[in-house]
């Protein structure tokens, strides 16, 4: 009898476990981003995925993380093959507006209100994810600015200013070469590296309208306008000048082949993302002490404004797929990836978060704040080139811009080639 | 057959041969047979892979005949196919010779030898990225050691370079392939060949040309064809090492494909670049083949 009645016991006890299971079957969400490098905006995001699950035991968060370019290349693939993750990264602009055309990305604007995150993003932040003012994505790492990182005890011991007009550039660099120092540490071979130097020196001779009127085919905007050939003189005549190191057309930037010549005292100037003040402090923390930024130099008799910046309010922007399964437990965890907390870690690790409450007074590192000065002051952030426009013309720009600085093409030649691309692509010819 | 006859259909041989070989042939068929039609189909479109298809009749081949990156990347591909078939196949005999004559290291060396075969693609060519690196890397740290700074170059940054110093790396990886085909086949060279020919006083070398090569001959025909076709469609190593760049200096044509498919998002044209290239290397492996093959029944005896 006792016997008969373990029996029944462990019968119904099995039942009784299955069924919960079926109850509390798992959620799984997939995510991909793409920082493979420990610390910097990692923390944050796996922090996030954490207190997320604490939180909701029921979902899983797959986290996969894809290094920079090899992302682009596979993201696509995945919207392609209808085998997007829930949740991904993109930089907005151009290339997630493809994946939106396809209706491959919800809208969350209507859930990021109902949540009460909505309010939480700086709005020009949010503007790169938008179409016709519904959101497709947040913003979620950085505000970012190129700039111009240079060893101060470099220039200390070889009486160097910071150069603020082209002419003196080219003096600083004159005399770094004389001491064995090369002047820009550049990784090239992956294209968006070197495009920062030619999207500056376009915005220092034409102005932020050069650009945008060739971009929007507006009031005889051309790609092949003196704004651009100018620009590709002067990069040209960097290069000539010795301005980067031996085999920079072929050396990665994910491999950190550049910021090796910087902490190596082989070179003393770094045109990169803000971002790099992160990646620095977490490769390197002491080199900080030595490194300081300035803005890219003017242009003597150029229109664009000195103080004008390339870069993007908005940095990594997570947007959620269409086809997810489970789209309100994927924007709770958008709160948690843009909480207070979040904010706290990436501004820890060197990033300035847009989105949150205070931010400015939460920055106490002083080269933080003044690098949140510089990109908040700005007037005109240049998008990068690569973002704002359609994948296949930021390709074209990618390639004429590294033919450019192999000196391979001319700069009437790398203008022409663009202006066609952009011809065809708008279908003016 | 006639003995056969009685058999019901299914229990037939070549019912059977059928049957064994279906689920093969299925997979084949789908992905290797299927693709070709349906990319020539997709070469006929502007189309980014993910939204609307638009019908565009032959523009992409007529782009591409018009295209120097193409007929670049196919100059390359020649050079890459030549440069293959006169360093690989040679050095895959030599060191086969080496280890099949039985000196006290061969057990280690063959297996040292064998390493880069057993490596993939990727990890080799990170391996020769930190060798060809401009300042770091191996070989400019050591000629910079050894004091030759004229020697010291721009291997993967300098155009002019970037596609010989891309193939070393090719050959690195495949030369161990050829060596073991090449030693399996000099294992089944009979010793008393060579026994006879030294009894009639022949030098080694003389044997190597009159007994070795010779019979060799069926693999070595054999390793050209995968030389050829391998270099052909060569992708991997291209991608990881330089990218094809820079500015398509050491571009072929499959990384071209991809550069056209996936980065710059023209799914047609990339499709009709795979058919050319397609065509290319079927047309050119049938003409070799045809070739090498005429050459092996003229020389009379087959073994």
């Amino acid at each position: 009898m006792l016997k008969k009645a373990t029996m029944y016991l462990l019968v119904i006890s099995i039942l009784l476990g299955m069924s919960l299971g079926v109850f509390a079957q798992e959620i799984n969400l997939t995510l991909w981003h793409i920082h493979t490098n420990v610390g910097a905006a990692q923390n944050t995001i796996q922090d996030a995925i954490r207190r997320f699950e604490a939180d909701y035991p029921n979902v899983k968060i797959e986290e996969v993380q894809i290094i920079n370019d090899e992302y682009k290349t596979k993201l696509m693939i995945a919207m392609g093959a209808n085998d997007e993750p829930d949740i991904f990264m993109s930089w907005g602009g151009g290339p997630l507006e493809t994946y939106i055309n396809a209706g491959k990305v919800w809208d969350m604007t209507d859930a990021l209100v109902k949540e009460g995150l909505y309010d939480n993003f700086l709005p020009v932040a949010m503007d790169l994810a938008s179409v016709n003012g519904r959101v497709y994505g947040v913003p979620i790492t950085n505000m970012v600015a190129a700039l111009v990182f240079y060893r101060t005890d470099i220039f200390e011991n070889l009486n160097l200013n910071i150069p603020t007009t082209y002419s003196e550039l080219l003096e600083v660099m004159k005399v770094l070469n004389e001491n064995n120092i090369t002047p820009f540490a550049l990784a090239n071979a992956n294209k968006w590296t070197g495009s920062m130097y030619f999207m500056y020196l376009v915005d220092r001779v034409g102005g932020p309208e050069a650009f945008y009127k060739a971009m929007m085919r507006t009031d005889g905007g051309s790609f092949a306008s003196e704004a651009f050939v100018k620009a590709g003189e002067y990069l040209q005549e960097l290069v000539r000048n010795n301005a980067f190191p031996r085999g920079f057309q072929s050396m990665d930037e994910d491999l950190a082949q550049s910021r090796n010549l910087l902490y190596t005292d082989r070179a003393a100037m770094y045109l990169m993302g803000s971002w790099a003040w992160g990646t620095i402090k977490a490769e390197n923390e002491p080199l900080l002490e030595k490194l300081d930024f300035f803005v890219f130099p003017g242009i003597e008799g150029g229109l664009g404004d000195p103080s004008n910046l390339v870069g993007t309010p908005g940095d990594n922007y997570f947007s959620i797929a269409e086809k997810c399964e489970h789209k309100d437990y994927a924007v709770k965890f958008l709160g948690y990836l843009s909480d207070e907390k979040a904010a706290d870690m990436l501004i820890a690790n060197g990033h300035i978060p847009p989105f949150g409450e205070n931010i400015d007074a939460k920055i106490t590192d002083p080269m933080m704040k003044s690098l949140y000065q510089a990109v908040s002051g700005s007037d005109a952030v240049q998008l990068w080139y690569d973002q704002s426009l359609p994948p296949e013309l930021a390709q074209v720009h990618l390639d004429t811009t590294q033919a450019l600085f192999g000196l391979e093409m001319t700069p009437e030649e790398a203008a022409q080639t663009m202006e066609q691309a952009a011809k065809r692509y708008h279908g003016e010819n | 057959m006639k003995a056969l006859d009685h058999l019901p259909w299914y229990r037939r041989p070549g019912v059977t041969i059928f049957l064994f070989l279906a689920p093969a042939l299925f997979f084949f068929a789908l992905y290797v047979l299927a693709p070709i039609p349906v990319s020539f189909f997709y070469s006929l479109f502007k189309w980014d892979g993910i939204g609307q298809r638009s019908f565009i009749g032959l523009e992409n081949w007529k782009e591409l005949i018009g295209d120097p990156v193409f007929w670049k990347a196919l100059k390359n591909n020649v050079t890459l196919v030549v440069i293959s078939l006169a360093t690989q196949l040679p050095m895959g005999i030599a060191l086969a010779l080496l280890l099949t004559s039985r000196f006290r290291w061969t057990k280690l060396l063959k297996t040292v030898y064998v390493l880069p075969y057993m490596m993939s693609a990727v990890a080799i060519g990170m391996l020769w990225r930190y060798i060809y690196e401009p300042t770091f890397g191996l070989l400019n740290m050591f000629l910079e050691a050894i004091g030759r700074y004229d020697w010291i170059l721009d291997w993967l940054g300098d155009p002019k370079v970037v596609l010989y110093s891309v193939i070393n790396a090719v050959n690195w990886q495949f030369i161990p392939f050829y060596m073991l085909l090449f030693m399996a086949a000099l294992v089944g060279i009979p010793l008393e060949l060579y026994e006879a020919a030294k009894i009639d006083g022949a030098s080694p070398w003389k044997a190597f040309w009159t007994i070795t090569l010779p019979l060799l001959w069926p693999t070595v025909t054999n390793a050209a064809v995968l030389s050829l076709v391998g270099s052909l469609k060569y992708f991997d190593l291209i991608h990881v090492l330089s990218g094809g760049g820079p500015n398509h200096a050491s571009e072929l044509m499959a990384t071209y494909m991809y550069k056209r498919s996936f980065h710059h998002l023209r799914m047609g044209y990339g499709s009709t670049i795979a058919v050319a290239l397609f065509t290319i290397g079927f047309v050119l492996s049938m003409v070799f083949v045809r070739v090498t093959s005429r050459k092996q029944y003229e020389g009379g005896d087959r073994r």
